[in-house]
């Protein structure tokens, strides 16, 4: 694939797609090129009884009618029915919800909403889209974002004034519950709750999230307010199911869409296999890079999503050097990931919209709807993890109804190779589900505290687990209740809501300071003021990985290496540096089998179970790898205390006649290698990303006794992977079998059982082996 | 599947490990307060104690104690005495309208189950105290069980619905917004006392918090009046305390905490007098010897339009200030002078700041503009009426 990105030819899309076909480099990777034809739009009318300065308004704004789903979503919310509208990307959604709203406080000046979205920067833009739409109307609205950005000043107005208050769940969670007293307003009128995104409100978060929407409705109750709720959804398999959980109602589901959809193509891209024996692929980091950078010479806008922080600033840092300054614009690409500041997201956001920024390399964060315009081309930068993910990172191309692309490039990991080796996984395969567990007890309990800080809970209460009663006795006992005529009572000094973090299961981040020096060259940009100043933050988990003494942090694609590790203070010191490599840490891990929930002998005498563990995991050393050759170059210790985990596990332990007479180190790579193929193919069965579980195996288990493979929930406590694990054991193994049965390697390589060269010469054979004796 | 008990107990212990409440949140409290000496009760406490008991062994929800105290005893000089006026109280940090008199003004303080506020922070003792017939008459109304809080609110809504103005130690951040929410939470309405309210920690602290360091109504008693307290149960202590009563009911336990309450409301009204003496005092020309304390009543001598007793302390604070304060009420107090037409001292004392070389670059910069803005004036004044 040649690209020619000094002298930038303005070719269409089209052109570039022509050429790419013709491209013969390009076409050996392809596994699948598919066109989606365009989709003609379904309409209804506005509903009679809708207000109308309302249907004038949109006249007005050139929409003569409603499309078919935003007519059924009035329709159901007019009767008072919750809803979930599962549409795709640009279809429409806001007005499903605004309509709703704008009508209901047209007829009613007191009548009160609350938007909860999952991202500061999502309520942003519906801030100034519903305050547009209203003064269009001639209604008077007044519409205000509630987070931790809103001045203090400004906060009692919108308190009392606010028809509709845009939040988000952690607001909502520490700043607007355990005050609802403030909101008197707010919760005696509140007609809707409009729930955006509700995809994203799944595992640990979601559990979270749905715990927070039991403490807003006690509050409703409260104050005698019963709002409908209005939910939006990426497509996901189980809406109505995730709704209901954080509805605790019954939820209509909408998810015909009725809007039109532009010609699209999808091209499924396999980067070639560098080195057979091993098992190595060609980076899709660069073969990414490459398809980029041909779009962007052109013109095209881009959006390219990497699956990590890092890969996010190295794509950064490769596409910048391939439109060097000052030929190129200097915010020509950017980059866009959690950690960024708020500003700098506004500044991006914007200058996608206006055009100035021509590209920008994204982790999942711009997969929601935060608003960019209509971009033209996506490229993901491996399997996003889910079938939903996938259909909204390409749908952040061709919002409108012309023509766009979308590139999915393949790693080498498992997954990766399963999707792009199927591409029928991602284009007919009904998508996952979202899985919550709002009665995960770690949550829960602290839900109730935060529920009985809010409101005293009478005796007879349910909060949503059936042992209620015996939970609340519990924490009377403790003293952090109190009992008195019939209800339990707050009595602790601590404020409950503040203790946990929705984000995380454990609460406390290690914040990243910026130590470096004013540096003449930057100017005026926002971090060198010849001050401290706090980049980011990370959760202890991935700070142990990420922010290790000597480690290489990545931000805007800056390199700052960790100077001093704070572990009590949860501080990290770094500084700018200018080295070739990047570093990867070690992690060792241990397990110990707590309580077992349930058992079961598959076939061939193979052991399943599913049940309650503790993981210690250390860090130990770190490696420093090359940046475009990732090669080893050192080393270092790392010094960091054991971290615990106690959660849900499931396991599966191999008979004993099995491995009989098999070596020690047989069993030993043979166990590994199927831990990492199973470990590699799982996401395919939930919706979550490979990092969410982990694995760990033992030759024998002191728990089983035998040789073991253990894939745990990464989340304190659990949040149902484990039992969905093993419930789906048979469907895993057997797409284990047909995933090793294709891959393309001959010895094992990191796409399927790992690489020989580090597990062991047999490995492929010796997993083969092992699946055609389960 | 383990018991469900001591999984909860895990995750319990493990949030009070995180936030370091180890000892002092929910049970453990316990220990750590009967372990602590309880501080011995002073002069007529054992009857309240006594009353106290009664009142929660009679199951009531909540007990009223009364004291009553001349204002001599008090060593007040204006606060309480003769008639209140509306420039005075304006110097007692008040916002909203003045109230006619002194009798029209709540005194209060109360003590909660927390500091963090929200709708889980009660109050459970509620001390108020007003002037009738030449004494201070200081209510105390405390609450056996948080679960009887309505009662509680009902009748203390009754007694203090005739007071339009109220008075507090940094109770417009903390009290009030407090007193807010369990009137919302037991009433479902509004508390009115606060539509005028002297929060006297702000004078408090523009007045002495230089010369003291802190200005908590503990080191005021100290500082102005030469009373430390010396056993007093640390504020901190408080919420846990009342915790443990909840559990106990030894009214042993409380009164401590009633002694405490009493105490920072008795001295509530007398920081009050103590600011009005001082405030009379720069009236007559008396400004404070402190110099930062003469700047800050200066200031709001400004703000009443009180221009006389302005200058007066401008002057006191230039002479006894040092250079930082100096430059800080310069442009001020040359302001003054000016308005007294004694342009030539004004200039006088601008240049001699300047050539000191004091003063941040931005207000050298003011500071020039004003001389030569005072130059031309000086000129015009010394050129003969044509």
């Amino acid at each position: 694939m040649r690209t020619n990105v000094r002298f930038p030819a303005r070719v269409s899309l089209e052109q570039i797609l022509d050429g790419l076909l013709r491209d013969e480099e390009f076409q050996q990777m392809v596994t699948r090129w598919e066109t989606i034809a365009p989709r003609p739009a379904r309409y209804a009318p506005f509903p009679e009884w809708l207000d109308g300065r309302i249907g004038a308004a949109l006249r007005r704004r050139g929409i003569q009618q409603l499309y078919s789903h935003q007519a059924a979503a009035l329709d159901a919310t007019r009767a008072g029915k919750h809803v979930v509208v599962v549409t795709p990307t640009a279809s429409g959604k806001t007005l499903c919800y605004n309509l709703p709203v704008l009508d209901a406080i047209a007829k009613d000046h007191t009548s009160r909403a609350l938007y909860i979205f999952p991202t500061k920067a999502l309520s942003q833009d519906q801030l100034a889209e519903l305050e547009g739409e209203s003064t269009d109307m001639d209604i008077e609205l007044k519409t205000y974002t509630y987070d931790g950005d809103t001045p203090p000043a400004v906060r009692a107005a919108i308190r009392s004034a606010g028809h509709v208050v845009i939040t988000n769940p952690d607001m909502l969670h520490t700043g607007i519950l355990p005050h609802h007293t403030k909101w008197v307003k707010l919760f005696e009128n509140l007609r809707y709750v409009v729930l955006d995104e509700l995809h994203t409100y799944r595992g640990v978060f979601g559990s979270h999230v749905a715990n927070v929407l039991r403490r807003l409705r006690r509050i409703c109750e409260f104050y005698g307010s019963h709002p409908v709720f209005i939910c939006t959804s990426a497509t996901i398999a189980n809406p109505e199911e995730l709704a209901r959980h954080h509805i605790e109602d019954d939820v209509v589901v909408i998810d015909e869409s009725g809007a039109p959809r532009g010609a699209k193509v999808l091209v499924f891209v396999n980067p070639p296999v560098v080195n057979r024996n091993l098992g190595v692929r060609k980076s899709a980091l660069l073969t990414g890079r490459d398809i980029a950078a041909t779009l962007l010479a052109s013109g095209v806008q881009t959006i390219a999503f990497a699956r990590s922080r890092v890969q996010t600033e190295l794509l950064l840092t490769y596409l910048r050097s391939r439109f060097p300054q000052p030929q190129w614009p200097s915010n020509l690409i950017r980059g866009y990931r959690g950690g960024y500041l708020p500003s700098e997201r506004r500044a991006i956001e914007r200058g996608l919209r206006d055009g100035s920024v021509r590209g920008v390399v994204s982790t999942n964060a711009l997969e929601l709807g935060i608003d960019i315009g209509a971009l033209q081309a996506a490229v993901l930068l491996g399997y996003p993890g889910t079938v939903a993910s996938t259909w909204q990172q390409m749908g952040r191309a061709g919002r409108r109804e012309d023509l766009s692309a979308a590139f999915l490039v393949a790693t080498s990991s498992p997954t990766d190779q399963y999707v792009v080796q199927h591409p029928e996984y991602v284009l007919e395969r009904s998508p996952e589900a979202g899985l919550v567990n709002p009665d995960n007890l770690h949550v829960l309990v602290h839900h109730l505290k935060c529920a009985a800080f809010e409101i005293p809970f009478d005796a007879r209460e349910r909060f949503g687990t059936e042992d209620t009663p015996g939970v609340l006795a519990y924490l009377d006992e403790q003293g952090v209740l109190h009992e008195a005529g019939g209800k339990y009572h707050w009595s602790d000094q601590a404020f409950p809501a503040e203790t946990t973090s929705l984000r995380t299961a454990t609460n406390d981040n290690v914040v990243i300071v910026d130590t470096t020096g004013p540096a003449p060259r930057t100017v005026g940009s926002e971090y060198h003021d010849g001050k401290a100043r706090v980049i980011g933050e990370i959760d202890r988990f991935a700070a142990q990985v990420l922010l290790h003494e000597q480690a290489i942090y990545l931000h805007e694609s800056k390199q700052l290496q960790v100077e001093r590790l704070d572990w009590e203070n949860a501080k990290a010191y770094v500084r700018e540096v200018k080295v070739d490599y990047y570093t990867q840490a070690e992690l060792a891990v241990r397990i110990r089998v707590i309580d077992e929930f349930e058992r079961h002998t598959a076939n061939r005498g193979f052991d399943l179970a599913h049940g309650e563990v503790l993981v210690s995991t250390l860090t130990t050393i770190f490696k420093k790898l090359t940046m475009y050759t990732h090669e080893n170059v050192g080393w270092g210790k790392i010094h960091l205390p054991e971290q615990e985990l106690q959660t849900t596990s499931f396991w599966c332990s191999l008979p004993e006649r099995v491995v009989a007479g098999w070596p020690k180190e047989r069993i030993e790579v043979a166990l590994a290698g199927l831990g990492n193929l199973l470990h590699g193919l799982a996401p395919l069965f939930l919706m979550c990303d490979p990092h969410d579980l982990g694995l760990a195996v033992e030759v024998r288990s002191p728990h089983t006794e035998r040789p073991t493979i253990y894939l745990f929930d990464m989340t304190p406590g659990g949040i149902g992977f484990s039992e969905r694990l093993f419930r789906s054991y048979e469907p895993l193994i057997a797409r284990a079998r047909e995933h090793l049965d294709s891959c393309g390697c001959r010895t094992g390589c990191p796409s399927c059982v790992g690489p020989a060269y580090a597990l062991g010469a047999d490995v492929r054979e010796s997993v083969a082996h092992l699946l055609s004796l389960a | 599947m383990n018991d469900l008990r001591s999984r909860i107990a895990a995750i319990v212990e493990r949030d009070r490990r995180r936030h370091g409440e180890a000892g002092v949140s929910g049970g453990a409290g316990t220990e750590t307060l009967s372990t602590r000496e309880t501080p011995s009760l002073r002069d007529g406490d054992p009857s309240r104690a006594g009353a106290l008991g009664a009142g929660a062994s009679a199951g009531l929800p909540f007990s009223v104690f009364e004291q009553r105290i001349a204002l001599d005893d008090l060593g007040l000089e204006i606060v309480g005495r003769g008639a209140c006026d509306a420039r005075l109280i304006a110097h007692l940090g008040l916002k909203g309208d003045a109230p006619a008199r002194w009798q029209d003004v709540l005194w209060l303080d109360t003590e909660t189950t927390g500091l963090a506020g929200g709708t889980g922070t009660y109050v459970f003792l509620l001390g108020i105290a007003y002037f009738a017939e030449g004494e201070l008459v200081l209510r105390q109304h405390l609450l056996h069980d948080i679960g009887y809080e309505r009662a509680f609110v009902e009748t203390i809504q009754a007694e203090i619905e005739p007071f339009r103005a109220c008075a507090s130690y940094n109770g417009k951040s903390f009290d009030l917004p407090l007193l807010r929410t369990r009137w919302v939470m037991a009433l479902r309405s509004e508390i009115a006392v606060d539509e005028s309210h002297l929060d006297l920690l702000h004078p408090a602290r523009r007045l002495w918090r230089d010369r003291f360091g802190s200005t908590g109504l503990k080191q005021l008693e100290e500082s102005l009046f030469d009373e430390g307290r010396t056993s007093d149960i640390p504020g901190a202590l408080i919420p846990d305390a009342y915790f443990h009563y909840l559990r106990k009911r030894d009214p042993a336990i409380i009164a401590p905490v009633l002694e405490h309450n009493a105490r920072d409301i008795v001295s509530l009204v007398r920081v009050a007098d103590r600011v009005a003496v001082a405030v009379l005092a720069a009236r007559s020309g008396r400004a404070p010897d402190h110099a930062p304390a003469a700047y800050a009543l200066a200031r709001s001598f400004e703000r009443t339009g009180e221009l006389d007793a302005a200058f007066a302390c401008y002057e006191s604070a230039f002479y006894d200030g040092d250079n930082p304060l100096r430059v800080k009420l310069a442009l001020a107090f040359a302001r003054q002078l000016e308005r007294r037409a004694d342009v030539q001292r004004a200039l006088r004392m601008m240049e001699t700041l300047l050539e000191l070389g004091l003063g941040s670059p931005r207000w050298r910069e003011q500071a020039e503009s004003r001389v030569r803005r005072l130059t031309k004036k000086r000129w015009r004044h010394l050129k003969p009426a044509s």
